[in-house]
């Protein structure tokens, strides 16, 4: 009996290696166009901002399309409301004050949303900022949209207890990083916090001590979405928030899933690119990227008109891409997520050690541990190719596998001995171990610590964290290098915890540099940002730019109009549609 | 004397026609003739031999443990040709990513599994079958003592102590910089698989103790004036090796797998250490795009779990003098 088995069990494996080596894996070529480049202006004809937004070609109404997640969205309140998931399904039940055309090929136009313009810069100077209210705007009860409502929609974002959402304007306002106590919302709950008024019901007015020509791009994220006063339930709005898009949530099931159905007071006349196509929206939470992948690409059912909402995880991307018959159901696009081996500036001082980190990186293998073109696209550029006005260079040309000898050289003979500091995940223990052998080609000597990985992010934004090098991704909450550079770059913020500058780089003619192009017109600031970039690589190379993500999601055969968002880099929903 | 028993003293007595043979030459004769046990006895030596010889066949290799050949990867980072990139050159082939040879990793993660796993199991085997034979023997304030350790240790969250004290041990012995070694994770593993491994020993060989511990040989041996040493090792050992065998048998290719478990949550072994464990979770991913880098990992544990299972099994039968054979 036991021989028996012992037969099978032989039989078995020997049948799966011959399987196994039926085909040879040839290699074979696929190309992202990572290089497109991006443009971006803010429309100055008001009929942009107006609807309705041109039909999708094909498009038809009805049909229920579901989104296949496998991390919960925790809640939907716009106030706190900053993952890439959020902000991408906020669209659908609240609109801001302003938003991006996007035609997902990363050409963006800033349009009014509920505002009729992007705002008037009224003294030219971006410190007063006024933008008028369109008329026939509505919540789902039917009530028109006001500037009251916007304001207090703003306003309670000061809540210390609303916690998560992007703080530009609330720090904007109050003129300082700690709003919460310099205006306090629940002690003033009718009034509005300081340089915030609405003149009259079709006018909101800020107010700035300083120049904010960036306001424009702030108000397109999803924390000025209008809210009446007596909707507000405070923390459970997250549960039911209160719509003024397309779509109202008519379900939220924690942590299982959300429906939103049609909101017919919304009039497409004022709304300058949603559409209203499917019946319903499902966001269903739970499996595994994996499993999601799977279902996808089986395409039975309720998942024809589905959609993966996670990117193909990276061991199966050569099997999706390998398959002829899927390539009108996959979505390949880059993102403006870029990664970073960040150099702390406080214990690597020596500009030639940081130089030689530059040259010593191999970024094609590094894409290979990656998964491939399909995962991660190299990259060389402080700000990502996303970036409008991004002007392509390499400051330390090593070729494509990295140049050891021109690091070496660098060196000197010496040998400096750096601790890169790893999360102790399957994926950034193998990128480590990636960095360690290309670094130690080049002539350093790497000791590679783990991090446990929910707490790795806080750890590297400690001012005195003990490591010289680790990984660090940056995605910017408009495509402008005044939400990139002085975010990451300028040293005059640095605090004990919660930097987002984590290279601790500080340099004062740089840092003077900022001010000065922060206070030009947005348009003005494109060139300069870039400049600027390649003068930080190449006077102080504070960091060795790695790749940028690429987007890669596959879709069920009845799913249309989704695309990239060149803001975000993550799925559109606003053009979805479901085949019939 | 029952014949069923041996004692340290006396063989037993057969039936039939007398030979006179010692109770451990019975047993190898009984193994010598058991062919499952042959086999399996061929394969455990085989994987040791390839386990003390790792440097010796890295040298006849020509390739290292952590050398990578991504030029043989293609754009998605997988092997080029068949079966995961098999040739001459990389008997079992490349790992996708970071394209470092499976054949010699695992020869090394062999070695680092057989390590941790037979150090851990004879530990844990040990301090179970002394604090056993004495809690068994002695009884009194002593059992309840061992017994209430024992229940205090099987109901201690195993992988929740592993995981909050890899980290602190890490930090205490090699600060916030230094290079953590790969014997601080063997010792760790070693130390974490002896100390939670030892109760089932214990509770086996404690309960065949108190029901030894009356017997007449016992009580003879006792009334001779016989220590407690010549007691347990001389008397009570012999008729308990076979639980201990077992669980021994049973110990290893379980901590094998635990070692598997533990790398790939990343307490023990981290990267770039080759490891068992970590290449096999890492693999499962691979299933449906590159089979042969699941299997070859795969196929290695199974026949090594499956060899050491089998060989138990025989080693009991062997030294069991009421088995058949």
């Amino acid at each position: 009996m036991r021989s028996r088995l012992a037969t099978a069990l032989c039989t078995a494996t020997t049948l799966v290696a011959v399987l196994g080596a039926c085909s040879a894996n040839t290699g074979g070529s696929s190309t992202v166009d990572t290089g497109r480049q991006q443009t971006g202006v803010i429309a100055t004809d008001p009929k942009d901002s107006w609807g309705p937004a041109p039909e999708v070609p094909g498009a038809r109404a009805g049909g229920t399309f579901t989104i296949i997640r496998e991390t919960p969205l925790s809640h939907l309140d716009p106030q706190r409301t900053y993952s890439f998931a959020g902000l991408m399904a906020a669209p659908l039940f609240a609109r801001s004050l302003t938003t991006w055309k996007d035609d997902g090929q990363g050409n963006l136009v800033l349009v009014g949303d509920l505002a009729e313009t992007p705002g008037s810069n009224v003294e030219d100077d971006c410190t007063v900022w006024e933008f008028k209210i369109k008329d026939g705007v509505r919540f789902e009860d039917g009530r028109p949209v006001t500037a009251k409502e916007i304001a207090y929609g703003i306003a309670r974002s000061f809540d210390p207890d609303l916690t998560g959402g992007p703080t530009y304007l609330q720090e904007w306002l109050a003129d300082t990083p700690q709003y919460d106590t310099a205006w306090d919302f629940a002690a003033n709950r009718t009034a509005l916090p300081p340089g915030l008024t609405t003149p009259d019901d079709r006018t909101l007015r800020f107010e700035f001590a300083r120049p904010r020509c960036d306001l424009p791009f702030a108000a397109s994220l999803p924390s000025t979405a209008p809210l009446p006063a007596d909707r507000d339930t405070g923390i459970n709005l997250g549960h039911a928030p209160f719509s003024s898009g397309p779509y109202k949530v008519t379900r939220f099931q924690a942590g299982v899933e959300i429906v939103l159905e049609r909101n017919e007071h919304w009039d497409p006349a004022t709304d300058p690119v949603r559409h209203q196509y499917p019946d319903r929206f499902v966001w269903s939470f739970g499996p595994s990227t994996d499993t999601a992948a799977n279902r996808v690409i089986a395409d039975n059912g309720a998942d024809q008109a589905a959609l993966s909402w996670d990117f193909v995880p990276a061991s199966l991307v050569s099997r999706v891409a390998g398959d002829a018959a899927l390539r009108s159901r996959t979505i390949l696009s880059p993102t403006p997520t870029a990664n970073h081996l960040v150099i702390n500036n406080q214990r690597v001082t020596d500009l030639r050690v940081r130089q030689a980190l530059n040259y010593a990186i191999d970024r094609e293998g590094l894409v290979k541990v990656l998964g491939g073109p399909h995962v991660a696209a190299p990259n060389t550029t402080l700000m990502p190719p996303a970036t409008i006005g991004h002007r392509a260079y390499d400051a330390y040309p090593a070729g494509p596998n990295g140049d050891p000898d021109r690091a070496r050289e660098l060196l000197g003979g010496q040998t400096p001995e750096l601790v890169l500091g790893a999360a102790d995940s399957s994926v950034e223990q193998q990128l480590a171990t990636q960095l360690k052998g290309n670094l130690e080609r080049a002539g350093f000597k790497i000791t590679m610590r783990a991090i446990p990985d929910d707490a790795k992010l806080d750890e590297i934004k400690k001012r005195d964290n003990p490591w010289d090098l680790y990984l660090s991704s940056w995605a910017a909450d408009w495509p402008s290098g005044a939400a990139i550079l002085p975010v990451l770059y300028d040293g005059r913020g640095i605090k004990v915890a919660g930097n987002t500058n984590e290279s601790y780089f500080d340099d004062p003619a740089i840092s003077a540099e900022f001010d000065r192009i922060l206070a030009l017109p947005p348009a003005a600031q494109a060139p300069q940002w870039a400049g600027l970039d390649e003068r930080i690589m190449r006077e102080h190379a504070p960091v060795v730019p790695l790749y940028v993500d690429v987007a890669y999601l596959v879709h069920g055969s009845k799913v249309g109009g989704v695309f990239v968002s060149s803001v975000f880099g993550y799925p559109c929903l606003i053009d979805a549609h479901v085949k019939p | 004397m029952d014949g069923t028993l041996r004692t340290g003293t006396g063989d037993p007595i057969p039936a039939g026609r007398t030979v006179g043979r010692s109770p451990g030459r019975l047993a190898w004769m009984r193994l010598r003739r058991d062919r499952t046990a042959l086999v399996s006895a061929a394969v455990l030596v085989l994987f040791v031999l390839v386990a003390l010889a790792a440097p010796l066949i890295e040298a006849a290799y020509g390739i290292g443990p952590h050398d990578q050949f991504q030029r043989r990867l293609d754009g998605f980072g997988m092997p080029l040709g068949h079966a995961g990139g098999v040739s001459g050159e990389h008997f079992f082939g490349l790992e996708p990513g970071l394209g470092r040879d499976i054949f010699i990793r695992l020869v090394y993660g062999l070695r680092t599994s057989f390590f941790v796993a037979c150090t851990a199991a004879v530990l844990s085997t040990l301090i179970g079958a002394a604090l056993g034979g004495l809690a068994g023997y002695l009884g009194g304030w002593l059992d309840a003592v061992v017994s209430w350790l024992t229940d205090l240790t099987l109901a201690m969250p195993f992988l929740i102590v592993a995981l909050a004290l890899t980290p602190t041990l890490a930090l205490r012995f090699y600060g916030q910089r230094d290079e953590v070694p790969p014997s601080f994770g063997v010792g760790v593993l070693i130390a974490i698989f002896a100390v939670f491994g030892w109760t089932s020993t214990a509770r086996l060989v404690r309960g065949q103790v108190i029901a030894l511990r009356e017997r007449e040989f016992v009580a003879a041996a006792r009334a001779s004036g016989a220590g407690l040493g010549h007691l347990l090792v001389r008397q009570l050992l012999p008729n308990t090796w076979a639980p201990i065998l077992v669980s021994f048998s049973f110990a290893v290719p379980q901590f094998v797998t635990g070692e598997a478990a533990l790398s790939f949550i990343g307490v023990g072994l981290t990267e770039p250490t080759p490891s068992f464990g970590r290449m096999i979770y890492q693999s499962l991913d691979y299933l449906q795009t590159d089979p042969a880098f699941v299997l070859f990992p795969g196929g290695t544990l199974v026949a090594l779990v499956f060899a050491f299972n089998l060989f138990g099994d025989a080693l009991r039968d062997a030294l069991d003098p009421r088995s058949a054979r």
